[in-house]
């Protein structure tokens, strides 16, 4: 503990004056005494100004508050001294008590030398970026520390980012703080920043750190080579675990996605042996829907315009299994014994939606709002940034899954759908009406098709073509996973969503679509039923 | 021997191939005279004959062996591709234009896969070798783990649109998304009269009608039974002992190879190539070109692509956006009411109707 403050005592020592400042002042500030030296001498001005420069960033509030208007009075030649100390001409209050009275016999205006006006345009701005009331004053203030980086005392900034309510201009001071810490005359002071400065390592980091080797310091001094050497290093690696963080949490959300518009294609295939090829298109009514639902709430409830994505779920859900159950009873019934040309049809029906929403919508990207629940994120490490909007994805995939699970695996509803998948003749003979198993069950996977739409809405753009973006992704799907086996197409998703992502950032995307394709042959080659085929007679 | 009898001069068949010999000669016969077709006219009846070697590539594999390719558009793409790598590499060498995809990359030279490419026969080679190769490795693959049905249907989908993805690449050295165009001289005649227009039109008809005699042939003996075995009850013929992987890759190779000339034919005729013709939208196209011709029918498959395609060319002016929505209408009264396609309306024995048992088993890949 005693060696802590002794350490902490010399390096108040090396850090000098500013530094000492602050630790002067623990006991109550002498008004009266400051308000004596700023009508002093030169020196004891510049005293003053320090104290003044020191209350910037500790101190107590009201201490601050009674700070601010001094430092711009001098500088503005608004301070009269008299006998009785000072008093504000401008708005003619007693600089020491602020009541109102006049100045008393001859007063006289400091004048600032050249070396203290510096000091205390620096004190004045320190305590307008502290204790002025406006955003903009306080970015106003901020503007002038910019112009010299090096005099800002180590601390000021630190202080005024942890009080800073405003967003943006709290990332400002901080950006200045790592850049006034940076080109510090005293190199503690330089290579204590830069290990700050590693401690959160983003691409910005790194160009500020690497501009410093061409810095005179960097050839002159070892230590300050070593750290600088040190800080580039910690930044490279954080950025490099930042990046592959980034990846995998998109490659995340990209499964998310495919798990959402494959659940429904591997359910109705497993059942009927159909692929739904307008799959694709029921995810772009899901997010058509989304967005009716949004412009509805626009008009009818504007408070609840936030909440739209939740509220347009059983929207989305109910309209898309509608559309399947109708696109069942109408076309796929009389096409169980032809699958192929059930291809066909479903293609067909794809072709039709699609120019049906191009006609009525047009073909432009829907614009959508973004409520505050998916905006933004969290910065993590590096330039990976935990966002809200993937994360929302994530989520509900997440939940989607939760629940499929449970209505296949734990309800009647679900336990006939097996019990048809798995033989449907026998089924039928214990008096499983097969017919209406089916018709749900594609109504099910449309409707999961339509959530998959709203889920993507946040991230992806919405307009007629997006579904022919995920629908070939999300035969593969089904295709490595196996027929009707949710395991199997969470497995698959999760390996095509994460292969697709890392191989895009080195070969491309197409490549890594060319790469995911070849292994999937490949992969059936070995298992020509998927990764997790039901036990049976191969058909 | 009656089904698969040989040609008998009554047979519809054999009328069309003669129907399309005769329109050949008449175009080759009349050109120069008054009474030449124009223009457009001509070049849409090329075109047309290419859709219809496409449509047959397709029912050879689709309506005789039971498998449905929905990714047919790469051969016919390969086929594109090649020859208009010839067109080009031969206009250059005749007329010094540089191609504009060159250009726009900046580069002096064609990559080094160009090579050879402005002699025809090497360029046909590398064809017949290429399409031979990709058909040959994917179709051993697939149908080796037995690969077949929808499975087999989407992932030739997704073959086509990653092929698609490639070639949309600017630097694969195939001109991007732009595709290749500008070809101006084909065996040393300019392009773009009208006598080249005719005589590119009269050709494919007479590859048309080569391909259609030539398919015949095949369905018609001993192998075509096989074929039809294979489709109607594959395990009961492999319980029989007979593999019917070997039969299989032939004639995918062969489909395949067939829809390559179709492109072949295709792209000298359109005078440009894109990636556009590997979307996953054209291969699922050529499948309803021949469901509603009638699969099954060499007849019915070209039958439908040049309905279906005369219809396209004739919308395509009159009224666009409502082609979708026609085509899709088509697609679910073939589906729904005419299984077999215009077969089910050559009620009066034009054609021999298939039996009722295969029309419920949709040829043969009911499931058990």
């Amino acid at each position: 503990m005693k060696l802590a403050r002794f350490v902490l005592f010399l390096v108040g020592l090396v850090a000098g004056g500013p530094l000492l400042a602050p630790t002067a002042r623990a006991q109550a500030l002498d008004r009266a005494g400051l308000i004596g030296n700023l009508c002093g001498n030169a020196s004891a001005m510049g005293e003053a100004a320090a104290v003044l420069t020191g209350l910037a960033m500790s101190g107590d509030a009201a201490d601050r508050a009674f700070a601010v208007p001094l430092a711009r009075a001098v500088i503005d030649r608004k301070l009269a001294c008299d006998e009785a100390g000072a008093v504000l001409t401008e708005s003619g209050l007693d600089a020491v008590t602020r009541a109102p009275r006049p100045a008393a016999g001859e007063a006289r205006t400091p004048v600032l030398s050249l070396k203290n006006r510096a000091t205390y345009e620096l004190a004045d701005a320190a305590l307008a970026l502290r204790a002025a009331p406006e955003p903009a004053q306080r970015a106003a203030a901020l503007k002038t520390l910019e112009r010299r980086p090096a005099l800002i005392p180590e601390g000021l900034l630190d202080a005024a980012a942890a009080s800073e309510t405003d967003a943006g201009l709290k990332a400002d001071i901080e950006t200045l703080a790592q850049t006034a810490a940076l080109n510090a005359a005293d190199p503690a002071a330089r290579i204590r920043a830069l290990a700050r400065i590693a401690d959160t390592p983003s691409r910005r980091a790194l160009t500020k750190v690497s501009a410093l080797t061409t810095d005179p310091a960097y050839a002159a001094s070892p230590d300050f080579r070593a750290a600088v050497d040190d800080a580039t290093l910690r930044i490279e690696r954080g950025i490099a675990i930042g990046d592959v963080l980034a990846t995998l949490y998109n490659g995340l959300s990209f499964a998310s996605i495919l798990f959402m518009a494959a659940i429904g294609l591997a359910i109705i295939f497993g059942l009927m042996g159909v692929i739904n090829l307008a799959q694709g298109e029921l995810i772009m009514i899901g997010a058509y829907v989304t967005w009716l639902v949004q412009q509805g709430l626009r008009v009818a409830a504007p408070s609840l315009l936030d909440w739209y994505l939740v509220l347009a779920i059983p929207v989305a859900f109910f309209v898309t299994a509608a559309i399947g159950i109708a696109l069942e009873a109408s076309l796929l019934r009389h096409l169980y014994k032809r699958p192929l040309m059930s291809l066909l049809a479903t293609w067909a029906v794809s072709l039709f939606l699609m120019n049906l929403v191009r006609v009525v919508f047009g073909t432009q990207n829907l614009q959508f709002e973004t409520p505050f629940y998916v905006t933004g994120g969290v910065p993590v490490i590096g330039d990976f940034i935990f966002t809200w909007n993937r994360m929302f994805a994530i989520a509900f995939a997440i939940v989607t899954l939760a629940l499929t699970w449970g209505l296949v695996r734990r309800t009647p509803f679900g336990l006939n759908i097996r019990a048809v998948t798995q033989n449907r003749d026998m089924a039928a003979c214990i008096g499983i009406p097969t017919r209406r198993v089916d018709m749900m069950a594609f109504g099910l996977g449309s409707g999961l098709a339509g959530l998959a739409g709203l889920a993507l809405s946040p991230i992806y753009s919405v307009n007629p073509q997006m579904g022919q973006n995920f629908i070939i992704d999300a035969f593969m799907v089904v295709v490595l996973g196996g027929v009707g086996t949710i395991a199997g197409t969470v497995v698959a998703a999760l390996g095509i969503g994460q292969i697709n992502v890392l191989i895009e950032p080195l070969w491309g995307a197409v490549a890594a679509k060319v790469i995911v394709l070849l292994m999937i042959i490949a992969f059936l080659q070995w298992r020509p039923e998927g990764l997790f085929a039901v036990k049976g007679r191969r058909k | 021997m009656n089904r698969f009898g040989l040609f008998s001069l009554t047979a519809p068949i054999v009328h069309l191939i003669g129907l399309i010999v005769l329109v050949a000669l008449a175009m080759a016969g009349l050109a120069g005279t008054e009474f030449a077709l124009s223009r457009y006219l001509a070049n849409a009846i090329g075109q047309l004959a290419a859709f219809a070697v496409l449509a047959i590539s397709l029912d050879l594999i689709w309506g005789y062996l039971g498998i449905l390719s929905l990714g047919h558009g790469l051969f016919f793409a390969l086929g594109g591709y090649l020859i208009a790598m010839y067109l080009l590499k031969h206009s250059f060498e005749i007329t010094g234009t540089v191609p504009d995809f060159l250009q726009f990359m900046g580069w002096k030279e064609f990559p080094f896969y160009w090579d050879g490419f402005e002699f025809f026969p090497y360029a046909l080679a590398a064809a017949v070798v290429i399409t031979t190769l990709i058909s040959g490795l994917f179709g051993y693959v697939s149908f080796r783990s037995r690969v077949g049905g929808v499975y087999f249907a989407i992932i030739t989908q997704a073959l086509v649109y990653v092929a698609m993805l490639l070639m949309f690449r600017n630097d694969t050295g195939f001109g991007g998304n732009n595709g290749m165009t500008g070809f101006t001289v084909l065996f040393g005649w300019p392009m773009g009269t009208s006598g080249m227009i005719t005589a590119l039109a009269v050709v494919s008809l007479l590859v048309l009608a080569g391909v259609l005699a030539g398919c015949n042939g095949l369905v018609k003996s001993r192998f075509g039974a096989l074929m039809l075995a294979t489709r109607d009850d594959e395990t009961r013929l492999r319980t029989m002992g007979y593999e019917t992987l070997r039969l299989k890759l032939i004639v995918w190779c062969l489909s395949a190879l067939i829809a390559m000339l179709a492109g072949m034919l295709y792209v000298p005729q359109v005078g440009i190539i894109n990636p556009r013709v590997l979307s996953p939208e054209l291969s699922l196209e050529i499948a309803v070109w021949v469901a509603i011709g009638g699969r099954g029918h060499l007849v019915g498959a070209v039958i439908g692509a040049l309905l279906v395609n005369a219809v396209k060319f004739w919308l395509s002016f009159a009224a666009p956006e409502i082609w979708p929505f026609i085509l899709s209408g088509l697609i679910v009264l073939v589906v729904l009411v005419f299984p077999n396609g215009l077969m089910d309306l050559a009620k009066f024995k034009l054609m021999r109707p298939m039996g009722p048992k295969r029309l419920a088993a949709d040829m043969g890949e009911a499931r058990p």
